[in-house]
């Protein structure tokens, strides 16, 4: 009987618990989705609003127009296309070149791999800060355009990492699949994209999906490349820097309705690819 | 120099492994190992971007600058007779003007912060207090978040890990925090944060009955870090919780089971086992997120601006506003090794070493 009741009392301290936390995690983004609904009068409401309401008659009133605004802000949709661009292509290119050297430091024997590997994981705790000035020195001398800066600079973080979990997913496959490949007369070469590539596709999803959000989120490098370069700049420049249509105060309404936009995609991710998600971003950290 | 037929093939795997690693560090060469040298050699210079003047070599110059402090003493203000002057209302001894006090020549010194100990009046003097605040600013602000985001990711890591329905749906919850941008989360924050009850946050206050429903949470001073701490603890605590998931994840089941038998409570458990198992890794995850938090950018750039700095919004508004070359690099130098100290402290401290797990 006492039991029965203590562990009653458990299940409801660990639901109290529970919504709690996801109160605390889910909220700010609520409130996000609820000012994005709100017109600059509506906005300007205290005490501020739970939920959209008509500032008049107090009732439900979603507000549509920073939507609009916003899906008809060219700078905010050249900023999606930018952003496609650079974190597609960043993570393609981090993962062709770190699948090499995952291929090479999980699977093959040579000398100095210790010292390799260090260098890797060293290298995935790298400071972008401590190289900005380098990084805007070299491309402003040698001109390289903002969009094809930041496809570059960005695997400064996405590579190391790549390059690190694909490691140790490469060194978990059996050996035996290497070696009857070789005896069957493939050349390494051949082995890895013809046997181990196809195999460490679920990997790649991972590593991708992280690089993929990496890049979307990257805020830094990208404001000061594109500090003169207003066309090349990508959805966190312009969220973090809202260009107003008119000149008014901040249009916050407008910001959250970009916000809002330019998170679903990663919330969608996150979903999806729960999993995967977890399991290479502590693949990458816990294994170190 | 290999005969054998092995030894060749051996050779030949191993000009596979150097040819498939070439391009991996290739890419690091240009674009961490070069900037990081011509860095550290423009940190040397006077170098300011698209300038006219030619650049030369400065020596230490640049450092001297960021980092040079004093300590002075600040006397009383005296009258004709040689007493301290007293302020008739408050009762309190006045003191000389800081700025009067600290030193001008090579490098004029500003005053950061006064103090008094003993019944001596100090000013603390730097050549430049934006970097010497930025500093202290983003140490007090890394400490902090990542010690409650050790603690608040630990209850959420050990509440996720306990069986109930929908788990699977609250570890996707938890992750949204960590996915958002930080740009958007920074913007989302700001604006909770508003000085008047149009903001979240004094509504909720004023509804609370505290405060007066307009606190100055981003303008004032006294509230600047703490709000900066919370909006971080709030978006990395999911990335820790993982970590710390991961590793009770390999915490054997059996162990409890014993505890169970020998009859320890929940609170017993936790201390004595938990605990002392997930060590390894706290460390990582420690590392991981100090690292991370000294070198914060985004958040402070975003809500803060040149209203106050933490060390990689000093150096980004050297470079992009002032064009200091050379003074900016200095500063990423004094960043990098900030950073490689606290890696290389923690490691030894916590006894981490590399090839655990």
């Amino acid at each position: 009987m006492s039991t029965k009741i203590k562990q009653r009392l458990n299940r409801v301290l660990l639901w109290g618990l529970i919504v709690v936390m996801a109160f605390w995690m889910l909220f700010p983004f609520y409130w996000a989705v609820n000012s994005s609904f709100k017109s600059e009068g509506m906005l300007a409401m205290t005490p501020t609003t739970f939920v959209p309401r008509d500032p008049d008659t107090g009732a439900l009133f979603l507000y549509l127009r920073n939507y609009e605004a916003v899906f008809t802000n060219q700078s905010f949709l050249r900023a999606i296309g930018n952003s496609l661009i650079v974190a597609a292509s960043t993570t393609l290119l981090s993962l062709a070149i770190g699948s090499f050297a995952g291929f090479a430091l999980g699977k093959l024997r040579y000398r100095g791999k210790t010292a390799t590997l260090y260098i890797i994981l060293a290298m995935t705790m790298f400071p972008a800060i401590a190289v900005l000035t380098g990084l805007y020195a070299i491309i402003t001398e040698l001109k390289i355009p903002p969009l094809l800066s930041m496809i570059f600079t960005y695997m400064l973080f996405t590579l190391p990492f790549t390059a690190w979990v694909l490691t140790a997913f490469f060194r978990e496959l059996p050996t035996e699949i290497f070696q009857s490949a070789q005896v069957d007369g493939a050349s390494p070469l051949q082995t890895f994209y013809l046997i181990l590539l196809p195999l460490t596709a679920p990997a790649m999803v991972t590593t991708g999906l992280l690089a993929f959000i990496g890049a979307w989120n990257e805020y830094l490098f990208a404001l000061t490349f594109t500090s003169i370069a207003p066309d090349a700049r990508t959805l966190p420049v312009i969220i973090a820097n809202f260009p107003s249509q008119f000149s008014r105060q901040i249009p916050f309404g407008e910001i959250m309705a970009g916000g809002v936009v330019s998170s679903i995609p990663l919330v969608l991710l996150v979903f999806i690819f729960q999993r995967r998600i977890v399991a290479g971003l502590t693949a990458g950290a816990v294994k170190g | 120099m290999a005969k054998q037929g092995h030894g060749d093939l051996a050779v030949q795997e191993q000009r596979l492994a150097y040819g498939l690693l070439a391009p991996t560090f290739v890419v690091l060469l240009a674009i961490a190992i070069y900037p990081l040298f011509s860095v550290f050699y423009n940190s040397f210079t006077n170098n300011v971007f698209a300038s006219a003047t030619p650049t030369e070599t400065v020596g230490f110059e640049n450092y001297r600058r960021l980092l040079s402090l004093t300590i002075q003493v600040v006397p009383p203000k005296l009258d004709e007779a040689g007493q301290p002057v007293v302020d008739a209302e408050t009762g309190e001894v006045k003191y000389e003007s800081a700025v009067s006090i600290l030193p001008r020549e090579p490098l004029r010194f500003r005053p950061v912060n006064q103090f008094t100990l003993w019944g001596t009046r100090y000013v603390l003097g730097a050549t430049d207090p934006a970097f010497v605040l930025a500093v202290w600013d983003t140490m007090v602000f890394g400490v902090s978040t990542v010690f409650l985001e050790l603690v608040l990711g630990i209850v959420v890591a050990l509440l996720v890990n306990t069986n109930f329905k929908g788990r699977g749906v609250m570890r996707a919850l938890i992750l949204i925090p960590w996915a958002i941008p930080t740009a958007v989360s920074s913007q989302m924050w700001a604006y909770m944060l508003q000085p008047n009850r149009t903001g979240f946050f004094n509504t909720l206050f004023w509804h609370l009955g505290v405060g007066n429903g307009e606190i100055p949470f981003l303008s004032d001073p006294a509230w600047q870090l703490p709000s900066m701490i919370l909006i971080d603890v709030w978006k990395t605590t999911p990335f820790m919780a993982l970590l710390l998931l991961a590793g009770l994840q390999l915490i054997p089941e059996d162990i409890y089971e014993a505890a169970d038998v020998d009859g320890a409570g929940p609170v017993r458990k936790f201390f004595q086992l938990t605990l002392p198992l997930l060590r390894g890794t706290i460390a990582v995850a420690l590392v991981f997120r100090t690292l991370d938090a000294l070198r914060v950018f985004d958040l402070f750039q975003i809500v803060l601006g040149q209203a106050r700095y933490s060390m990689a919004s000093f150096t980004y508004y050297e470079l992009i506003q002032n064009r200091q070359m050379g003074y900016s690099s200095a500063s990423s130098v004094v960043i990098f090794v900030v950073l490689s100290i606290f890696a290389v402290a923690y490691m030894r401290g916590l006894g981490v070493k590399s090839d655990e797990h």
